[in-house]
């Protein structure tokens, strides 16, 4: 019983597809999370921000939705990890003359070293202000205002920001051919559109700690 | 022309290989690539040294038989050309031309540049064939096929299975390979029968063989001397999803 499920999870395609779909999900997560950020900018005292935090805090089913998006990243990670550890003994003697067809990217061939800087920065982010609820909670836009004054800090969001900026320069195109979906009338636009999406976004999340920054002086 | 070779030697399997070089003096623009290995073993043997092993059969791009890696590209530098249709007016007087065989865990060096490429012939097997009566000829138009149906099947069927997809591919995968199978047969009325159980199999033999996943990079589209579209990997991938979610099959 449920052996084709099995089948499925354990082939290279059944993975694959499983990484697109946990992928494009943790998308859907990071356009919610930009757009509760941008009320960053709606004004000058943080109440926009304060406001929106307390909402969120207060919702029932936070609990379950921090953990189906802890699910989603560890199913991600998972698959990633292991794809790359196969895809590396699929040629266990390298070429000695490196050469290309002019199709692959820096972006395509750095997926798992992206997707690591990007876990680092997460962890980073985490230790910042989710493992910190209690104190951010109580003063939510102090502790933004205090985080991005510590020069470090912004250092890491930011080459965060520029590995998910990569990351996604390639991965939106790519999970739609995973998927199955490749079409002379739509293709082309999914690229364009993948890439340019991936760049808006990284540049949105790195201008927070950036405007934050500057805004009130990193001193140290 | 005179070239500085750079050819990969390995005696067999299990030996041990390395980097070895030579020069070529007398290349003839004119020549063919594997024409100018020919002129190079016939030179070895002349000297009493063993000739550089290579796999070749119709020297007009069509079988499947030759590729190598050549400072780093399949099949060479020109697009939609195997190696016995790359020409040395491709290369300059005193180049250094490095000759590598396919490289992949799931196509073992042989001997030289002769890889065993049999893990292909068990994916076809496993599931790359129609059963259809090979009786009498049917009636024409019996099976009508759009236009634009026909020429994707026969843009997926131009595949020579020479295996250089795999060589191209950053993770070693024979994805294209496969796909071209799987699409071609799919796009047409007479595959429609064993559409869901070839695909499962095919996937699944595939894996087996220890060949990698794709990352879509497209480097194998880019390098296969047929231009089988890249759009046959995302035809096998939706085949397989479309398998194993909405078929009876593999339960
Ligand atoms: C916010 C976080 C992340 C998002 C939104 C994201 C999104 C995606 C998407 C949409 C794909 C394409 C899937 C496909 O084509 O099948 C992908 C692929 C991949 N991801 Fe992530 N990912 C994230 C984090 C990570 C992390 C933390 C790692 C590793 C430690 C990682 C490693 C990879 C790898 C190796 C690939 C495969 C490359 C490929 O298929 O082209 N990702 N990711
Ligand atoms: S020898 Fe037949 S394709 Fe090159």
């Amino acid at each position: 019983m449920l052996r084709w499920i099995d089948r499925f999870a354990n082939s290279s395609i059944g993975r694959k597809a499983l990484m697109a779909v946990t992928g494009l999900l943790l998308i859907g997560f990071l356009l919610a999370h930009v757009a509760g950020n941008l009320t960053l900018y709606a004004d000058q005292d943080g109440s926009a921000f304060n406001a929106y935090v307390e909402s969120i805090s207060a919702l029932p089913i936070l609990p379950l939705a921090e953990a189906g998006l802890a699910l989603l990243f560890l199913v991600h990670i998972y698959l990633a990890v292991r794809t790359t550890l196969e895809n590396r003994k699929a040629r266990p003697v390298a070429y000695q003359a490196t050469g290309t067809h002019g199709q692959k990217t820096l972006a395509s061939t750095g997926m798992f070293v992206s997707g690591v800087v990007i876990l680092g920065f997460l962890i980073k982010h985490l230790l910042d202000f989710r493992l910190r609820k209690a104190e951010f909670d109580e003063a939510p836009h102090e502790s933004i205002v205090e985080a991005f004054q510590h020069m470090p800090t912004v250092a890491i969001y930011v080459v965060g920001c520029t590995a998910l900026g990569f990351h996604l320069f390639h991965a939106i195109q790519s999970a739609a051919q995973t998927l199955g979906f490749n079409h002379p009338k739509y293709t082309p636009a999914i690229l364009w559109f993948g890439r340019i999406f991936g760049i808006v976004l990284a540049l949105l999340f790195a201008s927070f700690p950036l405007v934050y920054m500057v805004k009130n002086g990193g001193t140290h | 022309m005179k070239l500085n070779l750079r050819i990969w030697r390995q005696k067999d399997a299990a030996a041990e290989g390395a980097i070895e070089t030579f020069e070529l003096d007398g290349v003839s623009p004119d020549m063919s690539f594997l024409e100018m290995l020919d002129i190079l073993n016939e030179k070895l043997v002349g000297e009493g040294t063993d000739p550089v092993a290579f796999d070749h059969d119709c020297r007009e791009g069509v079988c499947g038989s030759c590729g190598a890696v050549v400072n780093g590209q399949v099949h060479g530098p020109d697009t939609e050309t195997t190696l016995c249709q790359l020409h040395m007016r491709r290369f300059r007087d005193g180049d250094t031309v490095q000759i590598e065989p396919w490289r992949s865990r799931a196509f073992p060096v042989i001997r030289d540049l002769v890889v065993d490429r049999t893990a292909f012939d068990r994916i076809q097997q496993a599931g790359g064939y129609v059963s259809v009566d090979t009786g009498s000829a049917p009636d024409a138009n019996i099976l009508p096929v759009p236009k634009p149906d026909a020429e994707r099947a026969f843009d997926y069927a131009e595949c020579i299975g020479c295996g250089g997809c795999v060589a191209a591919c950053p993770n070693g995968a024979a994805m294209l390979f496969t796909a071209a199978k799987v699409a071609h047969l799919a796009t047409l009325p007479q595959g429609k029968v064993e559409r869901d159980a070839r695909v499962l199999a095919m996937v699944t033999q595939m894996d087996e063989e220890g060949f990698g996943a794709c990352t879509n990079h497209y480097e194998c589209t880019a390098a296969c001397p047929k231009g089988v579209p890249i759009d046959a990997i995302a035809t096998m991938n939706r085949e397989y999803l479309r398998a194993t979610f909405l078929s009876k099959e593999g339960v």
